[in-house]
């Protein structure tokens, strides 16, 4: 396996594995370190941005607020947005970082290597395509899962913190992905549509270009039907001036109730998780054919 | 350059082009080469032309037609536009819109990746530079002929946008210093699509590899759009003015602070002290007395500042899409001038001082 590394010297021998990671998911690992420590530098900027703003800033952003005096509407606003868009920038990125996914997925983890034909060389060593396939969506997978339910649990208690320094609501399209399993699916649905493109494409470029107009297009579509993944409580007229608070309101005067958010949440969660397991089946199956 | 094509090439009609010398050859074969992405951008550009236009007429008027029918049903519907075809038209201008102001950053992702960097990366540069093409020629085709594309083709949609956005006003309760309609909507469009393809360039050239390239190009762009969006108001001289004028300043304006004057002679910026006396100039007097002020002011951008705006920023990023440019050039004449004068060591250090260059 040391075929996949490109620059093979004696340093790169010398590297043989001897922690708990060997082998072929070693050698995916090792491949790809340069996107690996990307990513980990990402997720802990974004995690430790959470954990500063609560626990060191939040006080002070009080203080300043106090010291606003009586007619600091402007003042006590400005203040109110740095607080609270640093935290919603940090659910943005994380939330939409699977465009990242899908374009590595399909650049770099599957395209370049059949572009390049390292992919081919490996398959004419001990690793079967399927496994090859298999060890290049696994390893990525764990990391998603680990790493976005470390974000998800840290957001939501940085997002519950201080709701009165927020001016967001849990209708916002970001801080509604974030607070739950569907940020690690549409992770997860990045990294298989990614892998589909890149073994239908055969190509590292126009895999990446495809698959994040994919995800553009299921993302898109599915923020615009949330409202229409679970039924509305129809306000019936008689509740004008008197709807409960925190209710997503729809066009016709229906809503949704907080309580909604899970059932809401877990459908959207399941229909990409649903592609992202049509995208990996699709994938195996067409290297199958290819290969046989 | 007839090398670059790694597709056939032996068909009748390439032969005949291969006989092209100079810098027709070279154009043909940039075009050749970048043929999808070519497709692509005319493909871009016929479609989200045809939106824009289908927006400024039919669209707008069944959206209109649309919202007359609601206001007539109800008067509190009046105030939430709906209706089948104000959707449509309301996606349609938004994603024109997108397209327009984020064209950039698909310039900058490509012209990193595809242009340069796979070039560099697959050694395709290096082949072509060996034959009869400088390196310095090479970059010079590679910039100026997507350079020409680019500026056709965005002076096709900018007018287009503006054909749209101000037809549309009515409807779309946009305003004109909203960020990406801004972008859309003036030559700042054309600068950042130029610097994008500068920017991609210049990463492509010093990373030599395709898809890191293409991300330092797109995080590169991020950076400056951020920067211009958060230093547009300071490209222009804002307008001050102070009393009640302060507090109805005339419609469209991009209201940037607000603040007050003690009697002290302190000037005290971000500060909303007597926005609500607005009952006439004798309320605000009295007002200001009792807070102890001798005034009040707001700076602002007039509607009418669009313009230097919109050219001042243009300007601004030129110079950064210039220097970008210098930068790849210095950058390309010094590796080729390393890997030169490495022809004349040694073969086994050769390879290393060729290895660093690239």
């Amino acid at each position: 396996m040391s075929a996949f590394a490109v620059k093979g010297t004696a340093e790169e021998a010398r590297a043989l594995p001897r922690g708990p990671v060997r082998g072929l998911p070693w050698t995916v690992l090792r491949l790809h370190r340069a996107a690996l420590v990307v990513w980990v530098t990402f997720l802990l900027a974004a995690v430790g941005t959470l954990v500063w703003e609560v626990e060191v800033i939040a006080d002070s952003v009080r203080e300043r607020i106090a010291s606003c005096g009586e007619n600091g509407g402007l003042c006590r606003l400005t203040t109110l947005v740095d607080y609270s868009g640093t935290i919603s920038w940090a659910s943005t990125l994380v939330y939409y970082s699977f465009f990242a996914v899908a374009a590595f997925a399909g650049g770099a983890l599957i395209g370049r290597e059949l572009e390049n034909g390292t992919a081919q060389l490996a398959w004419t060593q001990s690793v079967s395509p399927t496994r090859w396939l298999a060890a290049k969506l696994a390893v990525p997978a764990v990391l998603l899962v680990l790493g976005g339910t470390v974000f998800v649990l840290v957001f939501r208690w940085a997002w519950a913190a201080n709701r009165d320094l927020m001016g967001d609501d849990w209708t916002f399209n970001d801080v509604f992905a974030a607070r739950g399993p569907a940020l690690v699916a549409y992770g997860l649905c990045g990294l298989a549509v990614g892998a589909l493109a890149g073994v239908v494409l055969r190509r590292s470029l126009p895999a990446l270009g495809i698959s994040c107009v994919v995800m553009y297009l299921l993302n898109h579509n599915l923020e615009k039907h949330r409202v229409d993944l679970w039924p509305t409580v129809a306000s019936g007229g008689s509740t004008v001036g008197g709807l409960p608070d925190d209710v997503w309101q729809v066009g016709d005067g229906s809503f949704h109730t907080q309580s909604h958010y899970w059932p809401m949440h877990l459908v959207e969660t399941g229909i990409v998780l649903g592609v992202a397991g049509l995208a990996t089946a699709a994938a195996f199956g067409l290297l199958r054919r290819r290969t046989a | 350059m007839t090398t670059l094509p790694t597709s056939p090439l032996t068909s009748p009609r390439e032969d005949h082009s291969l006989s092209l010398r100079g810098s027709r050859g070279l154009v043909w074969s940039v075009l050749r080469l970048h043929r999808a992405a070519l497709w692509i951008w005319l493909l871009l550009l016929a479609a989200v032309s045809a939106t824009m236009l289908w927006a400024y007429g039919p669209g707008f008027d069944a959206a209109a037609a649309d919202l007359r029918q609601q206001c007539r049903d109800s008067v509190v519907a009046c105030h939430f536009p709906s209706g089948p075809w104000y959707g449509k038209y309301d996606t349609a201008v938004a994603l024109s819109t997108l397209v327009v102001a984020y064209l950039p950053f698909l310039v900058a992702v490509w012209a990193g990746a595809a242009l340069i960097g796979r070039e560099l990366e697959t050694g395709t540069a290096h082949l072509a530079w060996t034959q009869s093409v400088s390196p310095a020629r090479w970059l010079a085709a590679k910039l100026a002929v997507p350079a020409l594309l680019i500026t056709a083709g965005t002076a096709v949609l900018i007018p287009l946008h503006r054909l749209m956005w101000n037809g549309g006003e009515e409807l779309l309760w946009a305003d004109w210093y909203d960020q990406d309609a801004f972008h859309a909507n003036g030559t700042v469009a054309l600068a950042y699509a130029l610097c994008g393809l500068a920017v991609g360039a210049l990463a492509g050239l010093l990373l030599g590899r395709a898809l890191p390239a293409l991300g330092v190009a797109f995080a590169a762009m991020l950076a400056i759009t951020y920067l211009g969006n958060d230093y547009r108001p300071s490209m222009w001289r804002t307008v001050t003015v102070t009393g009640a004028k302060a507090l109805n300043l005339p419609d469209d304006s991009l209201r940037l602070d607000q603040g007050v004057i003690t009697t002290e002679g302190t000037r005290i910026g971000n500060n909303l002290a007597c926005t609500d006396a607005l009952d006439g100039a004798a309320d605000l007097r009295r007002c200001m007395a009792r807070g102890g002020l001798s005034d009040i002011w707001a700076t602002y951008h007039p509607r009418s500042h669009f313009w230097p705006l919109q050219l001042a920023e243009t300007g601004i990023v030129l110079a950064v899409a210039a220097l970008a440019v210098i930068a790849a050039f210095v950058l390309l004449n010094r590796r080729v001038a390393t890997a030169s004068a490495a022809a004349s060591v040694p073969p086994d250090r050769r390879t290393a001082a060729v290895g660093a260059a690239v």
